[in-house]
């Protein structure tokens, strides 16, 4: 193998890396708080790449212009599934024994609504903005560098960055957080659990408009574009321990180096077997995550 | 404790669906009718064999589909490369799920909830890009995505093909039949105790010398053996298999949410669910014609949320309550 060919891997698993990061920053952060694996992650990073798509389609607007839109919209959407679909789950669950199994399939569910709608509204057809960015490279020690692939990952590191920051400093980070360490607790203290509940989700969806906006400006999309990135989140928060921010970005990083290293010797297809067996491998035998103890000290 | 009036009532409602069942090829001729009965009962086939496991070990696996089409692919392999009779190959395949089913259930059923059901996923996803992407294993061909398609012979029992359809309907009812019958059955033995003292607690299962993975392996066994006779039926029945269909994320997702829909953990409930949801697929296709792509799933997705919410225990729970069934419930408080 040829080591400029590997590094030119190793670069660009970088780059995507940090955005698979991005993405699994609100799976992670919804995890966390609320123990809730939400399956229709992947879908409402899927919408918000349409939203952006049709933005541009429709009134020309930049997808760099269209997280000003998309970003809110993304959280009202967040705010809504949370508040009408997942928080029945909770509200019976004080009578009940607390089931995970029913929010994934609740969340499920709207996975099938989410994906399936859209499929009906714009039809299995690829889509793609077109925009000067996306061609864009520059040389960096004598590789090539995508600027909107250094963009997105730049923008996923600073995002994590500014979301701990936060939620270690601001009020309602210090809410969330507490939530997160013992609901009863935290209820004890007059924090309103439901209603941290609901900005949680509605969070971790909201930083879903900007990356499906950041993404779409180089990646088409489809349909099913949302389940394999969904898919690929759960790899990512597996692989940098559930509910820790900076686990996310760094599962995200050793995800993509891992995909684009072991697809310069199979096809990138069979690549996507072994991120599946590195997943597997590491719930059965390090199930904390490979940032494990950071998220014990937590 | 019921009635004996009450358990009559409950007799008398399976007997005449029974009754139904056997002879709805002669009230009913209309081919496409036939045909939709019949993944109807293909579908509940496949969610009361997911059942046998999900429903009383209380976990969710989404990579079932992983087993029919392991199955499926040995049993049409076996035909066209020797030509076994896929009656025979059928049984062949379905050891191969079970055995599949102990190599991915060993190491998993120690996970819960949630991790459980991504590993399944993870598991049938890896073997299903397999398939897609590769086109001859060990000098067979396996023809990737775009599958196999199983060579006609014309009408034979051997070669299990049939002209018309009334004879797949008559075996995919037997298979039903069969199926809740083992979980009719599974329910009053040992291991159906076993299994639902570790859906209740799988911690004190243990201490009381219930060993869970043992158990669940047990069921989870069983239940891929099923699932891979289904996959077996379904190649046999459309003469064409491959990953994305008989293997793909879709497929388990069907079985889970009929069952879930229908109520897991009971003998009924799934096969409940299959029959109230697969029509509404069909007639969304007859009304929109394949224009509407997925609109069918948008009903799943919505009955899916509506039942997880407020029938947690499936639709089965306030109609075996109404027939008055439902008095193993009422004793658990």
């Amino acid at each position: 193998m040829d080591p400029l060919i590997l590094f030119f891997a190793l670069v660009n698993g970088l780059l995507v890396g940090g955005i698979y990061g991005g993405i699994a920053l609100g799976l992670s952060l919804i995890f966390g708080v609320l123990r809730v694996i939400n399956f229709a992650h992947g879908s409402f990073l899927m919408l918000a790449m349409y939203g952006a798509y049709l933005l541009w389609s429709v009134f020309g607007i930049h997808p760099y212009v269209a997280p000003v839109i998309i970003v809110p919209a993304l959280f009202a959407l967040g705010y809504a599934v949370q508040a009408w679909i997942i928080a029945p789950l909770f509200r019976r669950e004080r009578a009940m024994v607390v089931e995970p199994i029913s929010a994934l399939l609740v969340t499920t569910g709207v996975y099938l609504v989410v994906d399936n709608l859209v499929l009906m509204a714009f039809g299995p057809d690829v889509r793609a903005v077109s925009v000067d960015i996306a061609q864009e490279s520059f040389f960096l020690l004598g590789l090539p560098v995508n600027v909107a692939r250094l963009i997105g990952c730049v923008a996923a590191v600073l995002l994590a960055w500014g979301l701990a920051l936060w939620l270690r400093r601001s009020d309602l980070g210090r809410s969330i957080r507490a939530t997160a360490q013992n609901r009863d607790a935290a209820t004890l203290s007059g924090v309103n659990v439901p209603f941290i509940y609901n900005i949680t989700f509605a969070l971790g969806c909201a930083v879903l408009g900007v990356f499906g906006s950041l993404l779409v400006a180089f990646l088409p999309v489809t349909p099913t574009t949302g389940l394999s990135f969904g898919i690929k989140s759960f790899l990512v928060v597996v692989l940098g321990g559930i509910g820790s921010i900076p686990g996310s970005i760094v599962g995200g990083l050793l995800l993509g180096v891992f995909e684009s290293v072991a697809s310069q010797f199979v096809t990138a297809t069979s690549a996507a077997m072994f991120s599946f067996g590195l997943f597997i491998a590491v719930l059965l035998f390090k199930p904390s995550g490979l940032l494990g103890a950071r998220v014990a000290k937590r | 404790m019921q009635s004996p009036r009450q358990s009559r009532l409950g007799a008398a409602i399976l007997l005449a669906v029974a009754v139904l069942a056997v002879l709805l090829p002669w009230i009913v001729q209309d081919s496409y009718f036939i045909h939709t009965v019949i993944m109807v009962l293909y579908f509940a086939y496949m969610a009361t064999a997911w059942n046998f496991v999900c429903g009383y070990v209380g976990q969710l696996s989404l990579g079932h589909s992983v087993f029919s089409g392991v199955a499926g692919y040995v049993t049409v392999l076996l035909f066209i490369q020797t030509g076994l009779s896929p009656w025979l190959g059928m049984l062949a395949g379905g050891a191969v799920a079970a055995l599949l089913a102990v190599a991915i259930g060993f190491p998993t059923f120690r996970l819960k909830g949630p991790y459980f059901t991504l590993t399944t996923i993870a598991f049938a996803e890896i073997l299903r890009i397999w398939f897609e992407n590769t086109d001859t294993f060990l000098g067979i061909p396996l023809k990737g995505a775009e599958g196999l398609v199983v060579p006609l012979i014309g009408d034979s029992w051997a070669a299990f093909q049939f002209n018309g359809k009334t004879a797949y309907y008559y075996i995919v009812l037997a298979m039903l039949a069969l199926a809740m019958a083992a979980t009719a059955w599974m329910e009053r033995s040992r291991l159906g105790y076993y299994l639902k003292a570790i859906r209740g607690d799988s911690d004190a299962a243990e201490s009381l010398g219930v060993s869970p993975t043992r158990y669940s392996l047990i069921a989870l066994c069983i239940s891929a053996f099923m699932t891979g006779i289904g996959g077996a039926f379904f190649a046999q029945f459309f003469r064409y298999i491959n990953p994305e269909r008989n293997m793909g994320i879709d497929l388990s997702i069907d079985m889970a949410v009929m069952a879930i829909v229908g109520g897991q953990g009971t003998v009924f409930g799934p096969a409940l669910g299959a029959l109230l949801l697969h029509p509404v697929a069909e007639v969304m296709r007859s009304w929109f014609g394949g224009g509407v792509l997925g609109l069918h799933l948008v009903v799943y997705g919505v009955v899916l949320i509506l039942a997880v919410t407020y029938l947690p225990k499936g639709i089965i729970d306030p109609l075996s309550r109404l027939i008055g069934r439902g008095r193993k419930r009422k004793e658990q408080p």
